[in-house]
């Protein structure tokens, strides 16, 4: 039984919908008050999910329907909320992180006027309060209204500076791909549920089980298209890069870290817990599309001279990376991919919070004019090499754990998948320390014209995320028996999570998996990894760009019209992928 | 089945789909994203379908009918009907926002030419 614990569920995503409705109209009284309200709201929301925390890394599968309609003879008319280990993380993730980032726009955006602030506060909120509940939701209908509320949200935070034309540039792209994502989204659920006549996930889950259907793939396409368009896989990526380059640098890090992981939960959601029963080859399909996308970003990420663009290419190449791990299925694998997930979403903000710090203090966007900035900003240098290390996957950060669990699991039957990954890595490896050694460490004759310092909040996210980084790296042993098994337990277990959210609660068994930190096998692919990858960018540093590079960055047209052929072709063969086989 | 409508539905998506892929003009973009969110809405109303059926209103049945007849469940589907008018209601809004982002392009850039607006790319 559930109890009244699960009824503070909703009250974790009400909490940010009341400060973003009441944002823009503290903006205009108080400019201050407003940051500081917003804060609160996302202190409560992150406060309420810890609260249930215990219960539910314990396996216990809370549940709250919604104005308690509850199931009667296994069907539900009503919205379920259910905080499972997975979806708590996520949640989690998003309410923390989005404090945090929240507490760096004081820093970074301090000098906007009343009214600006109060509008960006109060889309940074639905955008958090819409991460929280679609990661609490078990219901598809519902996923794809919180999936929308997010592109809404994220479609005014990319057009913030709506001074700038780049701004108006990547938020048209991201608006155009954004809205044909979610229509793939919304004529799934139309066809799952006409298909079913059920929306809630157990629901759904039972009546695949009993009789399934053909259209089920199509919409599982659809699906993969839609929630593959969110995460920036390729093809469907077009908007990410530009939409990472063109906005405010605390929204950068909000969609790299936390936005585009939205995709990867929808997609696991699907696959794992939602359709299960009937799910063709997508696991597949899924690895060819994480390979790409894996190989494509990284490869994208090493040609860039801009230092956002670089970093976005890079979250291109990690979701790969995480939908290679998905794609496998098995429980290390899911383990690896929940670890390496919330790995992500620290040191990818971190990494995009450096480089806010270096546009915010010199005003410079393009790795070309900087040069020297270690003398100059010692902290966030080490900040960035921190991040760097840590994708990088060197001991004791947490990548090491995450990359080691993902690659073990694919040694013995996916040989093809590991040696993409590993290619990716070092690609990955070499774009980072191109980054690092030409910001950081070049030598830079003439001084910077204007320099300015950092603020507090800047300092505590540093201090917060890195130090979040080496805690999840150096104690592996304690996050994967308090926090990762049991999340993954939530996609290897499907019908178990399935089950609980059709009834009062439930439980979820955890995902069986060990890591061994001094693996040898582990050690010789991440030291071979970085000691390619360093050359790779000596290399790259010093010559000109090879000519398949180059074939890459021009398929990358910037025209929206080439970008949403990508997509459309992507979902095209995604359904008859599926259909077919 | 009312295939008609199906019909209807695709054609009316493959036209949208169609403009986005191939139109420049960032106001014809929007309208070919519209297009293709009518499509949706035709599919939803033609798969809530069922033959012989009313509409999904218990109270004041058609002659002929009784209100148990009806709630045992020869109306068209309704939820069906009701993703149908959020996704109106979404799409008004979404069509909104795309429009209010084509006039600030429009004012910086002084075209509405696709092409001329790639300053990012590669």
């Amino acid at each position: 039984m559930s109890g009244a614990s699960a009824s503070l569920l909703p009250l974790a995503v009400a909490a940010p919908i009341c400060g973003a409705i009441a944002a823009p109209l503290l903006g205009r009284l108080w400019t201050r008050l407003t940051i500081a309200v917003s804060m609160l709201a996302l202190v409560v929301s992150c406060a309420l999910l810890a609260l249930l925390a215990p219960q539910v890394y314990d396996g216990e599968v809370l549940v709250e329907h919604v104005g308690n309609w509850h199931p009667v003879d296994g069907s539900q008319l009503g919205v379920t909320f259910a905080a499972d280990p997975f979806g708590l993380t996520f949640a989690l993730l998003a309410a923390a992180i989005g404090a945090i980032l929240l507490l760096l726009t004081i820093s970074e955006l301090g000098d906007l006027g009343g009214k600006e602030m109060g509008g960006y506060a109060c889309l940074f909120q639905l955008l958090v309060a819409a991460l929280v509940a679609s990661a609490l939701t078990a219901d598809v209908l519902d996923l794809f209204v919180w999936f929308e509320v997010a592109a809404l949200a994220s479609y005014g935070l990319t057009g913030f500076f709506l001074e700038r034309p780049l701004a108006l540039e990547a938020a048209f792209k991201t608006m155009v791909l954004t809205n044909m994502a979610a229509f793939f989204v919304f004529v799934a659920v139309a066809v799952v549920y006409a298909g079913h006549g059920a929306l809630n996930y157990g629901q759904v889950y039972a009546a695949m089980a009993e009789a399934p259907r053909t259209a089920d793939l199509v919409a599982l396409g659809l699906v993969v298209g839609g929630f593959g368009t969110k995460a920036g896989l390729v093809p469907f990526h077009g908007w990410l890069a530009d939409a990472h380059t063109a906005a405010p640098g605390p929204v950068s890090a909000l969609f790299s870290g936390l936005m585009v992981n939205l995709g990867l939960l929808g997609i696991a959601r699907f696959v794992f817990d939602v359709q299960a029963p009937n799910r063709g080859d997508v696991l597949g399909l899924l690895a060819v599309v994480g390979g790409f996308s894996a190989l494509v970003g990284a490869a994208m990420a090493l040609a860039q001279d801009d230092l956002k663009r670089l970093l976005a290419y890079d979250t291109v190449s990690q979701m790969g990376v995480l939908m290679v791990a998905l794609s496998v299925g098995s429980p290390e694998s899911l383990t690896g991919m929940t670890y390496h997930m919330v790995n992500h979403a620290l040191f990818k903000t971190l990494l995009f919070v450096c480089a806010g710090a270096i546009v915010h203090a010199t005003g410079m966007t393009r790795l070309s004019e900087m040069g020297g900035l270690a003398r100059h900003r010692p902290l966030v240098t080490v900040a960035f090499v921190v991040g760097a290390a840590a994708i990088a996957g060197v001991p004791p950060l947490n990548g090491y754990v995450s990359l080691g669990l993902i690659h073990h699991a694919l040694e013995g039957d996916h040989p093809v998948e590991l040696f993409v990954l590993t290619l990716a890595q070092a690609l990955t490896v070499a774009a980072l320390a191109r980054a690092t050694y030409l910001a950081f460490f070049r030598r830079r004759d003439d001084d910077y014209d204007r320099i300015e310092r950092l603020g507090a909040g800047m300092l505590v996210a540093f201090g917060l995320l890195a130090g979040a980084c080496v805690a999840f790296g150096a104690l592996p042993t304690l996050v994967l028996d308090h926090v990762v098994r049991p999340a993954a337990g939530s996609l290897v277990h499907g019908a178990e999570y399935a089950r609980a959210t059709l009834a009062d609660g439930g439980r979820v068994t955890p995902a069986e998996a060990t890591f061994d930190y001094a693996d040898p096998r582990q050690a010789l692919v991440i030291g071979g990894t970085l000691l390619l990858g360093l050359l790779l960018a000596r290399w790259v540093v010093r010559h000109s760009e090879p000519s398949l590079l180059t074939a890459v960055r021009r398929a990358h047209t910037g025209s929206v019209n080439d970008y949403a052929s990508y997509a459309v072709m992507g979902v095209v063969v995604s359904v008859a992928v599926l259909v077919l086989t | 089945m009312i295939l008609v409508n199906y019909a209807a539905a695709a054609l009316v998506f493959c036209l949208g789909v169609y403009t986005v892929l191939t139109r420049r003009n960032l106001v014809k973009i929007v309208m070919g994203l519209s297009l293709m969110e009518s499509a949706g809405y035709v599919l939803l109303i033609s798969m809530a379908y069922r033959k012989g059926s009313t509409a999904p209103v218990l109270l004041h049945p058609p002659s002929g009918t009784t209100e148990q007849e009806l709630a045992h469940g020869n109306v068209a589907d309704p939820v069906l009907q009701n993703i149908a008018l959020t996704a109106v209601v979404i799409g008004v809004a979404v069509t909104a926002v795309l429009l209010a982002g084509v006039v600030r392009v429009a004012q910086h850039y002084r075209s509405l030419d696709s092409d001329d607006v790639r300053e990012l790319r590669g």
